[in-house]
């Protein structure tokens, strides 16, 4: 497979880019974030959620989550670029004897591999987290803390693969990066949005648990087609 | 000239309106070195982006190995080493992680990792992160990445770009060990002549997108031939008698200079003058070295 071959380099050009990094910066901060509300208010916090701790702590941390999807999502996207346009390898990448669409698919799945990464740090985060502000091991919510993470996750794919695409086909990363702070700064305000605007659906995704598969079934969807439509740019586009 | 490797017709890009490369028709034998050469922005680096698949042609076909890029183009890629502009290794990578990059991609047995290395002298570095390198030595890992996939055809624009008298040295002995050693072809871009005409078999000479001259080097070379001078004891009588024999000439410096003339002729012509008693002091060759004719098939757009 050619995308295989093209990830595994990519999965070498990355080392000590501060990919992973950040991955971790990500994911930790947010606890970090969370084990500090929790830690100087410890009494107040418990009073407060005492009816469902768990709970409590998942809403907390959810908060926080969007914001960070969208710049987790537009920073890693521009250091996967950026491995590429700082050492103006794209001429020898291109050269090789493999296809564009394969060196663009390993590109959009290594960003893909690199937010999941974070997610899964998050989810496993959140336990070890709610363990030590000792909310017991009894009734630990596995499957909302996996939710907590991931469904927001697919409901902000399709800014990834736009990330992802402006960011491999521009050298000049002023406008994916600006576009992605904007972005995740008006997530924040994304309760007060009609459903349909995309920029909800990381929200909607956890906190509709009525219907959660519309928000993320768009977010899969819309990623799909956004991730082909840069995909048929990436191909066509001259290599200067 | 045998089997052609790299075969382009009527080749054009065009951006923006302005012709970048216009009806180019390059012809490359297997196992030569082909020196291309024009000034600074004239299409040699537009034309060898398109050899290797980087930008589109806007109109003309180019066939690689008898096989047309378009169609097979990872097919003839496989088999094509390059080295475009300026290095474009990973900075933050060492030697062997650079290859290995590139080896995991062409999918080559990782033992090639050394022997590319050792071919441009690069085994004691290996381990030391590149962005430490000097531009000599990036160059040479440029070329050991494109050495990598065992081409059969190797494309280097301006690989001498930069670099210090040694690193040229190195770089030229390099490039001409490769048909030989390596039975590779070599597609190689300048904008200097004097380091293309120590390696190259063929030139092909490009001028504001235009192929303005392509042959062997000796060929050009016999072009270098810019006329004669005589210096003899009576030069207005001489002169008077080569007319008279129907060749162009005239008075310069108190000797006669004539225009180009082979070898019987000029033979003939002494022996003429020799006839008439005219006592020869000199017959010299005035030699256009080949930048003298580089410059003027690149001001006047061919040779006169």
């Amino acid at each position: 497979m050619m995308v295989g071959k093209a990830l595994s380099s990519d999965f070498l050009k990355i080392r000590r880019k501060g990919i992973w990094f950040l991955v971790f910066l990500g994911s930790v901060g947010l606890l970090a974030m969370q084990a500090l509300n929790f830690g100087l208010r410890y009494d107040y916090m418990i009073d407060q959620y005492k009816a469902d701790l768990w709970k409590g702590l998942i809403g907390e941390i959810f908060s926080f989550v969007p914001i960070a999807l969208y710049l987790g999502a537009t920073l890693i996207s521009s250091q996967i670029a950026n491995v590429e346009h700082q050492n103006n390898s794209w001429k020898q990448l291109l050269a090789l004897p493999i296809s564009r669409a394969s060196v663009f698919t390993a590109k959009v799945l290594l960003g893909f591999i690199a937010m999941g990464v974070a997610c899964l740090i998050l989810s496993a985060g959140t336990v070890v987290l709610g363990i030590l502000l000792k909310f017991g091991t009894d009734d630990i919510p596995y499957l909302t803390i996996l939710k907590l993470s991931f469904l927001p996750y697919l409901g902000a794919l399709p800014m990834l693969a736009l990330q992802l695409w402006l960011s491999l086909t521009l050298k000049n990363q002023a406008l994916p990066i600006t576009l992605g702070i904007t972005a995740a700064i008006a997530s924040m305000f994304a309760a007060n949005y009609p459903e349909f605007i995309p920029l909800s659906w990381p929200f909607l995704s956890f906190i509709s648990e009525a219907k959660p598969a519309l928000p993320v079934g768009a977010g899969i969807i819309l990623a799909f087609v956004v991730y082909m439509v840069g995909m048929g740019h990436f191909r066509g586009k001259d290599v200067n | 000239m045998g089997e052609l490797v790299i075969e382009t017709k009527d080749l054009n890009k065009k951006y923006r309106g302005r012709y970048a490369v216009r009806n180019l028709n390059l012809e490359i034998g297997r196992g030569e070195i082909y020196g291309f050469l024009g000034p600074n922005g004239a299409g040699k680096t537009t034309t060898i982006r398109m050899l290797l698949g980087l930008i589109r042609p806007t109109m003309g076909s180019i066939q690689i190995f008898g096989k047309d890029l378009r169609k097979e183009k990872l097919n003839i890629l496989r088999k094509v080493g390059s080295l475009v502009e300026y290095p474009s290794n990973y900075g933050h990578l060492t030697a062997v992680q650079n290859l290995e990059a590139v080896r995991r991609i062409l999918d080559v047995p990782k033992s090639r990792i050394d022997e590319v290395l050792s071919i441009v002298s690069l085994t004691k570095d290996a381990k030391r992160p590149v962005k430490g390198y000097s531009l000599g030595m990036k160059q040479r890992l440029g070329i050991a990445t494109a050495l990598l996939g065992n081409p059969e055809l190797l494309i280097l624009d301006e690989p001498t770009n930069g670099l210090d008298p040694e690193g040229i040295h190195e770089i030229r002995e390099l490039i001409r060990s490769m048909p030989q050693q390596h039975g590779i072809t070599v597609l190689v871009s300048s904008h200097l002549l004097s380091e293309v005409e120590q390696m190259a078999g063929t030139v092909g000479i490009i001028r504001e997108g235009e192929l303005v001259f392509q042959d062997t080097i000796s060929n050009l070379q016999q072009q270098a031939s810019g006329g004669f001078r005589l210096v003899v004891s009576e030069p207005v009588e001489a002169l008077q008698l080569i007319r008279g024999q129907g060749y162009a000439g005239q008075l310069e410096d108190g000797g006669l200079k004539l225009d180009q003339l082979s070898d019987p002729e000029v033979a003939l012509l002494v022996k003429r003058l020799v006839d008439h008693n005219h006592a020869i002091y000199r017959v010299e060759e005035k030699r256009r070295t080949l930048e003298d004719i580089f410059m003027q098939v690149i001001e006047q757009g061919g040779l006169s």
